[in-house]
């Protein structure tokens, strides 16, 4: 067995038809927007620029079936297929609507709804935001309190949503509302998708930390959303969207951003008259930093592995988000303690794709800061670092 | 796994269980027999120190990652016999060397316990050592002394590093030969050390490898033990996180189960992940040791930072998840803290292997 893949097979030829590709799709404005990436979306335009390519060559949703567009690859290619993306640098799509609502619109989903989602989904036509959280319903997501009640063929939906990533740019959002409060607060709750442009919607962009408008809240005002619109059941939402959760699992590979942090932190660290390099602990701490990543990269490989077999790569996967979204952040770190006041200039323009004029901070500094800032965000987003770590001990150590 | 790896790990685990009861264990170091002869003659029945001789020498052929499967299950039984130190010594008995197999047949019979002595004290530097050989009129003879040899106490014959005329050389030496002045000593690992002073002949025989030949066989020793020890504590750690968890669970204060508290939930969480990730290394480590691919020694040396480091926190985590209990001698928790802090230093100890990582990685 070779250490670094599991799963025995000649893949040049496939990773070559990739690289062949990459080189000649993904223009230099396009590597551009994703080399200034500081966060999980990269430049809206330049994302949906992408998606378009992937989707004419075939490769819009790697990991969905055939029967609905997908590539019908392995696990290896498709992990493959990431690698190249990321190390060319190509943007990210606004991925809610391939890498979440479709596996649950597959699953659950009539004939009618796939037939009217899936399409515009993989093409990157329709953009896809989700309505989970609201002010009140964080981590206790099943307390939500937006209602949807029945009036003949329609839910008219009231009540607000937040945190809903990418709402001013998307035309649908998929919801979790209550239908009935009168039963356990997971047993109430049902899936739903929505129409932006139906009246009595507000969306309302907040900035983040770094100055960037990612973040909205989203309003709902007496909206009146076709019953035929319902994914899974009414009352069977908890179940549609732990689904995902199941999907999720053993699909996450941090480690391939991980190293391209690290490749930037030695080349920060060996520049010239770098203050951190003439610290020699400094060095301790990324050999260190390197270690760990290493150990993440062996357990993602274990699991793509038993994935692979057709096992249930179980507790593992768990522990790969805890993981992988902390050591972002230690890279993080050690990347700004290496930048110094070189990380300081905050410039918001450099980071679109067309920017051609002079940067504050030297260029290889650019988006350091605003990604240290919006790594404090990575153990907070989907299911906190407190609450990854409960389901470990739930389910693992059966505390 | 593969599926004779399966088999080796199932049959090690059933003996293990069923025979290497903890509190016999306590009964038996407290008498100072840090080896039990009917132990060691199973391992040889099974076959367990054969694995790492080739197959052209009457051995199983076996690689780093079957040693492995063996030294992570010494570290969950708490095992004190010394697995690890024979077969990582056994690099030095099936390099080219004239008179091996007189030795190894007694090796993987279990008749003798060979254990390396290289070690001479703090400050003293590995490669070099003052213990020397020399050839007189007479023939050649041993002279110096070896401190802190791990698991002297349990050696029938002692493999000595020394410098020669040819530079490094290793020499078979019984520890009842004349001129072999052996004073042991209780380790706080269950085991028993040594140091040991050599003035005494050695026949030709006896010298098992000199030169160039010897420096390969102290690199390949290390290797091995390096591997071999992150994959003990790999062991021990997940056996203290185990018995936390089952504690816990049992353990009622505030009228409910100390497992039902968040913040002890987490913690043990914590243990989890980081024992994980840690046998993913230790595993990769092997498989690019057996793969012999040329990142094997910076993998060798990531297993063993990762490892050292997880043992060292999980195993204090454990006592302190526990409370008084596992501060005492008699509860099962201390006693794998222990071992993991012995392995830390055994052979290569973490900063070394942080620094040697490094280099590595140029």
């Amino acid at each position: 067995m070779n250490a670094s893949n599991p799963i025995p097979g000649d893949y040049t030829a496939f990773r070559a038809t990739v690289r062949e590709f990459l080189a000649s799709a993904l223009t230099p404005e396009l590597a551009r927007a994703g080399e200034r990436t500081t966060s999980v979306f990269s430049d809206f335009e330049a994302g949906r620029q992408w998606q378009s390519a992937l989707h004419a060559r075939g490769w819009g949703a790697p990991e969905w079936p055939l029967e609905h567009g997908g590539t019908g690859w392995d696990i290896q290619q498709r992990y493959i297929f990431l690698e190249e993306c990321r190390l060319a640098n190509a943007p990210n799509p606004v991925m809610m609507g391939i890498q979440m609502l479709g596996p649950m619109l597959m699953h659950f989903g009539t004939e009618a709804q796939k037939a009217a989602y899936l399409p515009g989904i993989i093409s990157g036509d329709d953009i896809w935001c989700q309505g989970y959280s609201e002010p009140g319903s964080g981590s206790d997501l099943a307390s939500l309190k937006t209602t949807a009640d029945r009036d003949g063929d329609e839910y008219v939906v009231n009540g607000t949503k937040i945190w809903t990533s990418m709402a001013h740019y998307s035309n649908w959002i998929f919801c979790l509302v209550r239908t009935d409060k009168n039963v356990k607060p997971q047993a109430g709750i049902s899936f739903l998708l929505i129409d932006m442009a139906t009246p009595g919607i507000t969306v309302t962009p907040f900035s983040s930390l770094d100055g960037e408008v990612e973040q909205c809240q989203v309003f709902f005002e007496d909206v009146r959303v076709p019953v035929s619109n319902l994914l899974g059941e009414e009352n069977q939402g908890w179940t549609v969207a732990k689904y995902l959760l199941e999907f999720e699992r053993g699909g996450q590979h941090f480690t391939i951003d991980l190293k391209k942090q690290l490749r930037k932190l030695q080349r920060l660290v060996a520049s010239e008259a770098n203050a951190a390099a003439e610290d020699p602990t400094f060095a301790f701490r990324i050999a260190e930093t390197e270690i760990d990543v290493m150990a993440l990269e062996q357990t993602e490989l274990r699991i793509k592995g038993s994935v692979a077999a057709g096992e249930h790569p179980g507790a593992l996967s768990s522990l790969v988000k805890v993981s992988g979204t902390e050591l972002g952040q230690q890279c993080a770190e050690l990347l700004i303690e290496a930048a110094g006041q070189g990380a300081m200039p905050w410039q918001s323009e450099v980071l679109a794709p067309d920017y051609q004029g002079p940067t504050a901070a030297p260029e290889e500094c650019v988006t350091t800061m605003a990604e240290y800032i919006n790594s404090r965000a990575t153990t907070i987003y989907g299911g906190t670092a407190e609450i990854q770590r409960g389901i470990i001990a739930k389910h693992v150590l059966g505390l | 796994m593969t599926e004779d790896q399966v088999l080796l790990q199932d049959a090690a685990e059933r003996y293990l269980r069923d025979s290497y009861d903890f509190n016999a264990r306590r009964e038996r170091l407290a008498q100072g027999v840090y080896t039990d002869p009917q132990h060691w003659q199973a391992f040889a029945e099974m076959g367990w120190l054969a694995l790492p001789v080739p197959e052209h020498l009457d051995g199983l052929g076996l690689g780093t990652r079957e040693g492995a499967i063996l030294a992570e299950l010494c570290g969950r039984y708490l095992v004190t016999e010394p697995l690890i130190d024979v077969l990582a010594a056994v690099a030095t008995l099936i390099a080219p060397s004239p008179h091996a197999d007189v030795w190894l047949n007694g090796v993987v019979s279990g008749e003798l316990i060979t254990i390396a002595a290289i070690d001479e004290g703090a400050g003293r530097r590995k490669e070099r050592p003052s213990t020397t050989l020399t050839h007189t009129g007479a023939g050649w003879q041993l002279t110096g002394t070896k401190q802190w040899v791990s698991a002297g106490a349990s050696a029938t014959h002692f493999i000595v590093l020394a410098s020669g005329d040819k530079g490094l050389a290793w020499v078979l030496c019984p520890r009842d030969a004349a001129g072999v002045e052996c004073a042991t000593f209780p380790t706080h690992d269950g085991r028993g050390g040594a140091n040991v002073g050599f003035d005494t002949r050695v026949e030709e025989h006896h010298i098992l490898l000199s030169g160039e030949p010897a420096q390969a066989a102290l690199e390949a020793y290390r290797e091995l033990a390096i591997t071999l020890s992150s994959a003990e504590t790999l062991g021990a750690a997940h056996a203290a996180l185990n018995a936390t968890v089952e504690y816990t669970k049992q353990r009622v204060q505030f009228g409910q189960p100390l497992a039902s508290f968040q913040a002890l939930q987490h913690r043990m969480a914590n243990m989890l992940i980081q024992v994980e990730l840690t046998r993913s290394l230790v595993y990769a480590a092997c498989d690019a040791a057996d793969g012999d691919t040329p990142d094997r020694f910076r993998f060798a040396r990531a297993a063993k930072v990762k490892a050292s480091t997880v043992g060292r926190k999980v195993s204090q985590e454990a006592i302190q998840l526990h409370g008084g209990i596992a501060t005492t001698d008699e509860y099962i928790v201390g006693h794998f803290f222990k071992r993991i802090t012995a392995l830390e230093s055994w052979v290569c100890s973490r900063s070394e292997a942080l620094r040697e990582f490094m280099a590595f990685s140029g």
